[in-house]
Formats: C-alpha cells, sequence, structure tokens
C-alpha cells in the first residue's frame, strides 16, 4: 500500500479541479486586466508605463469588486499551483518521508507565496495605514 | 521510484507511449511547472509595492521592454496551452468523455490558435511600441 490515497487524494483532486474551473474566470479577467493595459490608453493618467500610481487607479477604480476579486483569486491560484506540484511529486511515488517533506517545503512555499501576494494587494488597496506615497 | 529518475520516466512514457494524450499530459506537466515558477517570479515583482512606489515603479520599468512583452505573450500562450489542455481534462473526466479525447484535443487546438490571435492583436503591437523609452527614460535600461 502507497502512502497517499484514498479519501485524501480524491479530495484535492476534485479541489484541483474546481479551483481550475475558478482561475478560467479569474485568469481571463486578469490578464484583461494588466497585461492588455495598453486598451487603457488615456485612463488614469496612463504614461505608456504600467507604474504604480497607475495600478492603484485602476485597482481602486473598481472599489470593492478588486478586492474581492483578489483575496479569492490569490489563495485559489496558489493552491492550484501547490496542488498541482504535489500531484506531479505523488507520480513518482517518493517514500512516505521523503513526500511528507514535501508536502510541507509545499504548504510553506504556499502559505509565503499567500501572505506576500495578499499583503501586497493591502498596500496597493490602501487598506489601514499600510500604504506607502506613490512614487 | 525515486525523484532523479524524473526525466528518465518523463522521456521514457514518451518512448513506451508516442501518441496524443502523452504528448499533451507532457505539455501540461510542464506548463504548470513554467506557471508555478512564473508565479513565484510574479509575487517576487510585485510585493515590492511594499518597499515603495519608487521600488515598484523600478521593477515594473524592468520588466515592461520589448524582449519582456516577447516573454509575456510567451506567457499568454503558456496560460491558454495549461487552460485549454485543463478543460479537456475535466470534460474527459466529468463527462465521460474519455473516448473522444483527442478530438477535444484538436478542437482545443482551434480555441488556442483563436485566443493567440485575439491577444496577439493587442499584445504583439505592444513589443514594438514605445514603452521601453519610457524605462530608458527612468533609467533602468542602458
Amino acid at each position: 500500500m502507497q502512502a497517499y490515497h484514498s479519501t485524501y487524494s480524491t479530495f484535492t483532486w476534485l479541489a484541483q479541479r474546481i479551483t481550475a474551473l475558478f482561475l478560467v474566470y479569474f485568469l481571463f479577467t486578469h490578464i484583461d486586466f494588466n497585461h492588455l493595459i495598453q486598451w487603457a490608453q488615456g485612463e488614469y493618467g496612463w504614461t505608456g508605463l504600467i507604474d504604480f500610481s497607475f495600478v492603484r487607479a485602476r485597482l481602486q477604480s473598481g472599489s470593492v469588486f478588486w478586492m474581492i476579486f483578489y483575496f479569492l483569486f490569490i489563495p485559489v491560484c496558489v493552491f492550484h499551483a501547490m496542488n498541482g506540484l504535489w500531484g506531479i511529486i505523488a507520480d513518482y511515488r517518493p517514500s512516505p518521508r521523503l513526500g511528507k517533506f514535501l508536502q510541507v517545503v509545499l504548504i510553506l512555499i504556499g502559505l509565503a507565496l499567500t501572505y506576500f501576494g495578499a499583503s501586497t494587494m493591502i498596500n496597493l488597496f490602501q487598506i489601514g495605514t499600510g500604504g506607502t506615497n506613490a512614487g | 521510484m525515486p525523484a532523479k529518475n524524473f526525466l528518465g520516466i518523463f522521456v521514457n512514457e514518451a518512448k513506451l507511449n508516442p501518441n496524443l494524450g502523452t504528448f499533451s499530459y507532457m505539455l501540461h506537466r510542464l506548463t504548470g511547472i513554467a506557471l508555478a515558477i512564473y508565479l513565484i517570479m510574479h509575487t517576487w515583482v510585485l510585493s515590492s509595492a511594499q518597499i515603495s512606489g519608487e521600488a515598484f515603479d523600478d521593477r515594473l520599468a524592468m520588466v515592461q521592454t520589448p524582449f519582456f512583452h516577447v516573454l509575456e505573450y510567451l506567457l499568454v500562450a503558456v496560460v491558454f496551452m495549461h487552460m485549454i489542455n485543463g478543460l479537456r481534462i475535466i470534460i474527459a473526466d466529468f463527462f465521460g468523455a474519455t473516448r473522444k479525447h483527442k478530438l477535444l484535443f484538436w478542437i482545443g487546438l482551434i480555441i488556442f490558435i483563436v485566443m493567440m490571435v485575439w491577444f496577439g492583436t493587442s499584445m504583439i503591437p505592444r513589443i514594438f511600441d514605445h514603452s521601453h523609452d519610457a524605462a530608458q527614460a527612468l533609467g533602468v535600461l542602458p
């Protein structure tokens, strides 16, 4: 018997598919909003370069919508990435000991990415007193 | 099997079963790893917003050059490969379409090409525009 099977892996298998469907919507919106940015020419003080004040003005223009969007997007995206990497690792059947170790590493990377991502968004949305002044 | 055989197993699977399904499985795996690595770099670039507005501007100017705009278009390609192939897996898994997976692949490829042309209309001109002039003005580029 391998260490990884049964209800736990069924959950992560299903979770990977559910988060995938969320990400289809999230990524389209995110890419449209931030990477096809030249469509925004003339808006929010566009200078030909995406910069701090531009990103801030755009994010804050949608008020609560972009906050809900990004605070859902970040953990879902990070989970999907780490769970996907775990799926690859599990395919090569590491020993239970190595597997547990790699799981802990992935969880720590995931928590760090969620923390840095979320705290960056808190800064960009100027929630609380965390905001720095525009450069 | 030990993890050090990752590449060996990967290549072996392609040799043993050189079919469309194996190819898309490899593609999904490689694009997935690439996107996970990108996620870390993306977070690193943007988290400079916590240092200062100037630090954020510098790092963002660094990645808004013609070279990085080519990479950005490739990134979008990788995202759509992974997205469309992932949807194909979901359809095969949940709608009993396993036997139609090759047809689904070719439909996906057509959707992928349409998406790349659609995004290309706005992203390819971006490679040749003057956004890098602003980066030079900021002193980020030589």
